[in-house]
């Protein structure tokens, strides 16, 4: 039998002055079930509280009902009090009369009326409660970080730095991500080799990191704590423990100049076994499959394997999958630029020396194709004159995207001065639509872009670029002074909007964590949990979540890290247990549940027999990742499934309670 | 009765897939009581497949039986669809009640089915005054899904317009809700809560429906005005988006409700706000399981 | 058919139309607060409302409507949290498709619609919930005759 407690708080004059209190404790007193009915002046006071446990206990009830203010404010101060006596905190419940009756009414008995039904409601809702335990589950304290740019590093770093083992996947052959292969970082022009290769190596060098590079995540299957992950690591022809790299394979491949490196985004060429830069992490080679001529002619090439001192070199490598479980995973999948095809009126892909920026930072390079020397790509002569297009892409809700990528406009006035510290006398001209500057220092870097290397700055759109007579015709608005402007310039330069990293939709899919219409992946609350995916135990660091500079995807990655390395700071992982339950004998399998429910919490249960034959196929909730929202009851026709703390039944008594 | 070219084509495929052991069940149609009638035939060896045939009489849609326990425990089947039943096979599909891989799906041609008081009178021809109205704004004369598939010999069902089907969903869109409730109050006021509706239907498959479900008991089960509405108004709403208007509720009906004014006018809004049809491609996210962001927000303050 | 019209309008006029029962579903953590807010901010608004909190729009079930219907109550408001801001992620999108379609449906079979109220209604917008209670309570009780008694008639 049910034996509910109901106590009225006056809040002083806060409630008891609009709602008659000791009418709402007599009315409370004649509901069956109800065994005690109170009012007292501040029940979240000490003398308050103690009075409501000295009644759970002497009574001893099996559910409370306070007539209170909301339950936002002190639902967790009562519930604390209620399980100091034994009682389950989720038999407790709060009828909100402060500020949803007595501080927005004013007819005391249509208030009081009010209060009494909401009370009603409380008490019947409080009946049906059934004991909820939150759920504890086992954490094994190993972390997946997936992409090795800036952001993956940091976090696998800061993880591994806090005595938990990390798995980094990447799946370049290489880390280092987009950070390697800039020249000097804004504002304060340090070296990106010098600030990053440390760090690469670092991490190589970690005890408490395996890395994993020229590998994929296959697939990823379970929830926080215990995630089975599958990583394709991808046949590199090269063993990798015998390897010193000391590049004799690649000097001897004959197919030298005929790829295109990828790394130098086009810019130079790379032979069949090769290492994407001299400074890569880990420094061993990958023979490309599709360009060795090994491959390519039927076994006859082994150059490499001739060169080779260790004869590390083994064309029968497989693929290889490894299998890692994990509790908690960063993903860190970076960006890519814009096609900026859809902007023919700019030539770019058809003109040789109109480029993008990254490009142009291959070029500023000391370890890029031209040694750091800025030459045309078109005939190797150093420009005097160059055009940057900031907002190729960006802001442009017509033929791009309609967001910012928020590091062009620092990007470009940084190559607008590496170009005037270069190249002496030479004319850089920046058409931007606006100028975002608005980190420490950025401003001033701008500034001084503008004032100390003579950049000229044009606020408008350029409309078209031709080449003539060797020189590239810009074309363009400046609206600042009304003017039509024509430059002639050696190279133009587009600042090409960032967009997430190709295939990072297929990764949220398998990771069943959820990104935005551009597939940056979103964050399980934008200002208050930016570190979080919306699945628990996946965390987000760097690009992959929008547009950002250095600095904060170094912030991401750490907070990505101090987040896992909180969750590890426990044996358990609780999850608050007002989670969905299936009943398995009514349902049907139809998976509705499945589809509506967003964190992936769903999942298919077969019920076999003795003799291990599937008798039936039943959805089942993964406590983990279940957080109680409860689309899947209104998703089901049967009512096979229901939420703890929200049952059908007590919201069924909860509208009964109001029957007039 | 005669063998049609039709009935031989589905005998010989019947024949074949139960001899190859494709199949151990398949779900057809056969000579009924009367001329103008035709029922389920169901077949486990190739030998019986002689009584199998197909025409303007097989009104049923016998995907209802895929959802019966009974039926599934033969695994692989076989069954005869005509274009509209077909794509109840799909939802089911979609829905996760069948397998694509445990049905061998035996499209008919058809070109229209003849109402089953007319047929019982004697009706023997095929048009638009006698045809069911499903059969009038028909657009799957061909399954849009099929293993094997049997051309018609009917001719094409001549359209002149001046029948028009499920008219009375215009007039009672125009009504006002007094005119509406008072409407649907009468109707409602016949049912005698035999839940035929449901057992005629290939999509309800609950093992437990939500009427059974007490505790809390949200649809009244008592058979007068308000269980009534209750109850027709959920089957509406469960079947909202998921009915492929095979119209086997109203005909299962035995005191003739109009369902499929209702079916299909919640088809017409399910496809006017979500451009969805049910039934039309296994490989489609039922309109419940997924949503858009531009999704119909007018009616929301 | 005006006959008609006025028989049950006469026939169902309720006892207290003039102090209608109106159930209001919302959700935890958008409209539920911004009801909050309005009594933080002390304004004042209709005291025909009944709150019932659930943890989301994609928890409030169709059949809580006609529960609340079935108990009398004469309207019935659902509210949560604007699209886009949906603590659960979806939970809003789901049910709008519901919502909607139900919502033609009850119209089609003769519920009138001016009773069933729909709103988005964020934790910030107390100004908001108390606009719509107000408004909905005014509709409420100029409506005459009772719409819902498709459910209710005994």
């Amino acid at each position: 039998m049910a034996r509910i407690g109901v106590f009225v708080c006056w809040c002083g004059s806060n409630i008891a002055g609009t709602v008659d209190v000791e009418k709402l404790r007599e009315e409370a007193a004649k509901i069956p079930g109800v065994v005690s009915a109170s009012d007292y002046k501040y029940m979240c006071s000490d003398p308050g509280q103690n009075s409501l446990r000295n009644v759970i206990k002497e009574q001893k009830l099996t559910g409370v009902v306070l007539a209170a203010c909301s339950p936002h404010m002190h639902e967790n101060t009562f519930r604390k009090a209620a399980v100091k006596e034994g009682l389950n905190p989720y038999f407790v419940e709060i009828a909100n009369i402060r500020e949803q009756v007595s501080w927005v009414h004013e007819d005391k008995e249509r208030a009081t009326a009010k209060a009494v039904d909401l009370m009603k409601m409380m008490v019947e809702k409080v009946k049906r409660d059934r004991p909820v335990e939150d759920v504890k589950v086992p954490l094994n304290k190993k972390a997946l970080v997936i992409g090795g740019g800036i952001s993956g590093i940091q976090a696998a770093l800061d993880i591994a730095n806090g005595g938990v083992e990390v798995i980094l996947v990447e799946k370049e052959p290489s880390i280092g991500g987009r950070m390697i292969q800039l020249d000097e970082t804004f504002p304060t022009l340090d070296c990106s080799s010098c600030i990053m290769t440390p760090k690469m190596v670092e991490v190589n060098q970690h005890p408490n990191i395996k890395l994993y590079t020229y590998s994929e995540v296959e697939d990823i299957s379970g929830y926080i704590g215990n995630f089975k992950v599958k990583i394709k690591k991808k046949a590199r022809s090269v063993v990798e423990k015998d390897c010193t790299g000391c590049g004799e394979c690649w000097n001897a491949c004959p197919m030298h100049k005929n790829v295109k490196s990828e790394f130098n985004l086009n810019l130079s060429e790379r032979t069949a076994i090769y290492v994407p830069f001299p400074q890569a992490v880990p420094l061993i080679p990958v023979l490309d499959r599709s360009v060795c001529l090994h491959f390519k002619k039927g076994g006859k090439c082994q150059k490499c394997y001739d060169a080779c001192g260790p004869k590390c070199i083994n064309f029968d490598l497989q693929d290889e999958i490894i299998e890692e479980t994990v509790g908690a995973i960063v993903a860190s999948t970076g960006y890519d630029l814009m096609d900026t095809s859809m902007y023919g009126e700019y030539g770019y892909g058809k003109y040789k020396d109109v480029i993008s920026g990254l490009q142009f930072e291959r070029l500023l390079s000391a370890s890029g194709p031209t040694e750091g020397v800025i030459k045309r790509p078109s005939d190797g002569k150093t420009p005097q004159t160059i055009v940057f297009v900031q907002c190729v892409g960006s802001r442009d809700p017509e033929k791009g995207v309609p967001y910012c990528s928020k590091v062009c406009c620092m990007y470009t006035a940084k190559h607008a001065k590496l170009f005037a510290h270069k190249v002496h006398g030479s004319q850089s001209y920046v058409f931007y639509i606006d100028i975002r500057s608005t980190s420490k220092g950025y401003e001033e870097f701008v500034r001084g872009t503008m004032e100390q290397d003579g950049a000229i700055y044009l606020r408008g759109r350029v409309s078209k670029i031709y080449e003539d007579g060797g020189k590239l015709i810009v074309k363009g608005a400046d609206t600042l002074s009304g003017n039509q402007v024509e430059i002639a310039a050696d190279m133009v330069v587009l600042a090409t909007g960032v967009i997430p990293k190709k295939g990072s939709d297929k990764l949220a899919q398998m990771l069943g964590i959820s990104y935005d219409k551009y597939g940056f992946y979103t964050e399980s609350h934008p200002k208050l949990r930016p570190a979080e995916s919306s699945t628990a135990g996946i965390f987000l660091a760097g690009m992959a979540q929008g547009p950002r500079d250095i600095p904060e995807s170094v912030v991401s990655g750490s907070a990505a890290a101090s987040k896992i390395l909180g969750l590890f700071s426990k044996n358990e992982y609780e999850v608050e247990g007002t989670i969905a339950n299936v009943n398995e004998a009514t349902c049907v399998a139809c998976f509705y549940c499945r589809r509506v429910c967003a964190y992936n919490a769903i999942s298919k249960k077969e019920i076999k027999d003795r003799s291990g034959k599937v008798v039936k196929v039943v959805a089942s909730v993964n406590p983990g990742l279940c957080t109680g929202c409860g689309a899947c009851v209104n998703a089901c026709f049967s009512k096979s499934i229901d939420v703890k703390g929200f049952m059908d039944d007590q919201i069924y008594a909860e509208i009964k309670a109001l029957a007039i | 009765m005669a063998k049609t070219k039709t009935d031989e084509k589905l005998q010989k495929i019947a024949k074949d897939l139960l001899e190859s052991k494709e199949i151990s069940l398949l779900i057809g149609y056969a000579g009924g009581s009367n001329p103008g009638r035709m029922r389920p035939f169901f077949i486990t060896k190739p030998e019986e497949t002689e009584k199998l045939s197909f025409g303007k009489y097989a009104v049923q849609d016998l995907a209802v039986f895929l959802k019966k326990p009974e039926v599934k425990k033969f695994g692989k089947i076989g069954i005869v669809v005509k274009g509209c039943d077909e794509k109840a096979v799909n939802a089911l599909i979609q829905e996760f009640q069948i397998s694509r891989d445990d049905v061998k799906i035996i499209g008919v041609e058809c070109n229209g089915v003849i109402r089953q008081n007319l047929a019982d009178k004697g009706e023997t021809k095929v048009s638009e005054s006698t045809v069911y109205d499903k059969c009038l704004i028909c657009e799957e004369h061909t399954p849009v899904l099929y293993d094997f598939i049997v051309e018609s010999e009917e001719p094409e069902l001549a359209v002149s317009g001046n029948v028009k089907p499920y008219a009375d969903i215009e007039k009672l869109e125009a009504m006002s809700a007094v005119e509406k409730n008072a409407f649907w109050a009468k109707e409602f006021d016949k049912c005698i809560k035999c839940y035929a509706c449901r057992q005629a239907c290939p999509l309800c498959y609950c093992s437990r429906c939500i009427v059974e479900k007490n505790m809390p008991q949200w649809i009244d089960t008592n058979s007068e005005e308000t269980g009534n509405a209750q109850w027709n108004l959920i089957r509406a709403y469960h079947l909202s988006g998921r009915c492929i208007g095979c119209g086997e509720c109203e005909r299962a009906c035995p005191v003739n409700i109009p369902l499929m004014l209702i079916n299909e006018k919640m088809a017409r809004d399910v496809y006017k706000l979500f451009g969805y049809k049910s039934g039309k491609d296994i490989d489609a996210k039922p309109v419940f399981g997924v949503f858009a962001e531009s999704d119909f927000n007018d009616f929301i303050k | 058919m005006e006959d008609k019209d006025l028989k049950t309008a006469a026939k169902t006029t309720d006892k207290n139309s003039g102090d209608p029962r109106i159930i209001a579903f919302v959700c935890n953590w958008c409209t539920y607060n911004g009801a909050d807010l309005a009594g933080t901010s002390r304004m004042k608004y209709s005291d025909n409302v009944r709150v019932i909190k659930l943890p989301c729009t994609g928890r409030i079930d169709p059949l809580f409507i006609i529960e609340a219907f079935k108990k009398g109550a004469k309207g019935v408001l659902v509210s949560g949290c604007h699209p886009g801001d949906c603590h659960y992620t979806s939970g809003n999108y789901h049910s709008r498709r519901k919502y909607a379609t139900f919502r033609d449906l009850l119209g089609y079979l003769g519920v009138d619609l001016n009773r069933v109220e729909f709103s988005w209604i964020s934790a910030s917008e107390g100004n908001k919930w108390v606009a719509v209670i107000n408004e909905f309570t005014d509709k409420i009780k100029s409506l005459s005759g009772n719409s819902t008694d498709i459910f209710t008639k005994k």
